[in-house]
């Protein structure tokens, strides 16, 4: 399987009488996917497009999910495969290009209370790997009548509509960047480079329900046996983020299209590992599917003949018994691991930092502890509702002070400890 | 909670991921149906779910009742 991205760097981004791509500025006509995307629903109340740029005062809340524009240039499929309009196709090979530099942030009233907030300056923007795009925020809002799910639904088609038209602007358009992500079939890529240990990516997908889901081609999550992923299919769109899952290590649909553990094991495959691919499972809220969930995923480790894998978790609690019971199940099985994941270890970093734990975890890389406390300053502009500040998770009662401005735990910033290595914090410079 | 309640009297955790409460140090465990319904099951009817409830209770206190040596799933 081979996929070349096509990277258009994007450094302007702005409304304007026709949607064009010319050179590195992508204009876009307000008005007319405005009345598009008012077209997708018809419990849709009001929406509304905006610009946030880098550096601007502007704060952008509650953030549902954020967003690559892309499109299918060469190649079976379409972007967001599954979900998309004759998108029925398995994705991951051929071309596609990507308008880098952007991104398509939904925001509006509260779904559920696991959203975010991205600053476009300031102390937030050093936390959130998003300050630093171009965003085109959709401030969507729908009908009192409309469920949580329903209200979830609706903003995710929103979000996933607007990347594809805006994706398809950049389709006869040349790319500054090329670079190729190729796997063989299984048969070869297991026994390529003999000499260097095989080793897969364990990818876990936040699926507990109650806007805690994640679609794979379009099927929920939590309906899945643990299956094989290539991990070109990941670029193109195969997974989608439909959880409203605390902001700061929810995967958006932006990280699954850019992981970066799939695209650091590709930089050192063939000289440092053989990376032979991923596999995806859930995070139930059954015991009982967490142990087959855990089994299965093992099976299929042990089938590719892995030596090591790489395993992430998004989101945390009861989560981390799946991300421990894989520890151990793959572990046992001879398999080494190295678990990745952000920890919640109070606000002074106390407390146990996992839900659960095991003897059997050697290595651990931590993505940071969402709970220190930070103040963001008052913007000028806040697009969406400041109003939510209180009742995100990460905000208290308090959190919002009259002048706008906010004292808040870092998990109420999208991505501030993404649980894929997506986010800024580290430990020391560089 | 569990831990400091069972410093004056016996306890059982009640819980969904029995691998957290032998974690947090429980004694007497009860497996529960669901992280978001650890009593209920909205997949059955009203009758059948009330039964179930009733089940895991009468487990939880048999639980109680019993005397353990070391950390015991019921």
């Amino acid at each position: 399987m081979k996929l070349e991205v096509g990277d258009i760097h994007v450094d302007a981004l702005e409304f304007g009488s026709v949607s064009t791509v010319e050179g590195h500025t992508v204009s876009i006509n307000r008005e007319e996917l405005t009345s598009y995307l008012k077209t997708l629903d018809n419990r849709l109340t009001s929406l509304e497009l905006n610009i946030a740029r880098p550096g601007e005062s502007v704060r952008i809340m509650p953030v549902k999910d954020v967003l690559e524009p892309r499109v299918k240039v060469e190649g079976k499929g379409a972007i967001f495969p599954g979900i998309a309009a004759n998108g029925n196709e398995m994705v991951g090979c051929g071309r596609t290009h990507v308008l880098k530099g952007m991104a398509i942030v939904t925001a509006g009233k509260i779904v559920g209370f696991q959203e975010g907030v991205i600053d476009m300056s300031g102390p937030g923007a050093d936390y959130c790997p998003f300050s630093d795009k171009l965003n085109l925020v959709i401030t969507a809002e729908v009908e009192e009548s409309c469920t949580p799910h329903e209200h979830e639904a609706i903003l995710r088609k929103v979000g996933q509509e607007t990347a594809l038209w805006v994706g398809r602007m950049a389709k006869d358009v040349e790319p500054h960047e090329v670079t190729t992500y190729e796997t063989k079939s299984l048969a070869e890529q297991v026994i390529e480079n003999p000499e260097l240990p095989r080793v897969g990516y364990i990818y876990m997908l936040q699926s507990q329900g109650l806007m805690h889901d994640t679609y794979l081609y379009g099927v929920d999550a939590k309906q899945i046996l643990p299956t094989l992923l290539e991990p070109t299919e990941a670029m193109d769109g195969a997974l989608t983020s439909g959880n409203c899952v605390a902001a700061s290590d929810k995967v958006t649909t932006y990280m699954h299209q850019n992981n970066p553990v799939i695209h650091e094991l590709f930089k050192h495959h063939g000289t440092r590992y053989n990376f032979v691919g991923a596999i995806v499972t859930n995070e139930n809220v059954t015991l009982k599917d967490k142990e087959r969930s855990s089994a299965f995923t093992t099976k299929l480790a042990s089938q590719l003949g892995l030596d090591a894998v790489i395993v992430t978790e998004e989101g945390y609690g009861n989560p981390d018994t799946d991300l421990v019971m894989n520890c151990k199940r793959l572990e046992d099985a001879g398999i080494k691991t190295v678990l990745i994941t952000d920890e919640f270890a109070g606000r002074l970093g106390e407390s146990q930092a996992l839900a659960d734990s095991t003897d059997r975890a050697k290595a651990m890389v931590t993505c940071g502890n969402g709970n220190p406390v930070v103040d963001l300053p008052a913007m000028d502009v806040v697009i969406g509702h400041l109003d939510t500040t209180d009742h995100i998770v990460g905000g208290y009662e308090g959190s919002l002070h009259e002048d706008g401005s906010m004292t808040i735990e870092i998990q109420a910033i999208i991505g501030a400890t993404s649980a894929v290595g997506f986010h800024n914090l580290a430990a020391r410079a560089g | 909670m569990v831990k400091e309640i069972e410093k004056v009297m016996p306890v059982v955790h009640l819980a969904t991921v029995v691998p957290i409460s032998k974690t947090v140090g429980a004694n007497r465990i009860v497996p529960a149906i669901a992280i978001p319904h650890p009593l209920g099951d909205p997949t059955v009817n009203l009758k059948a779910e009330k039964q179930l409830r009733k089940d895991l209770i009468e487990k939880g206190l048999a639980a109680l009742e019993t005397s353990i040596d070391e950390q015991t799933v019921f």
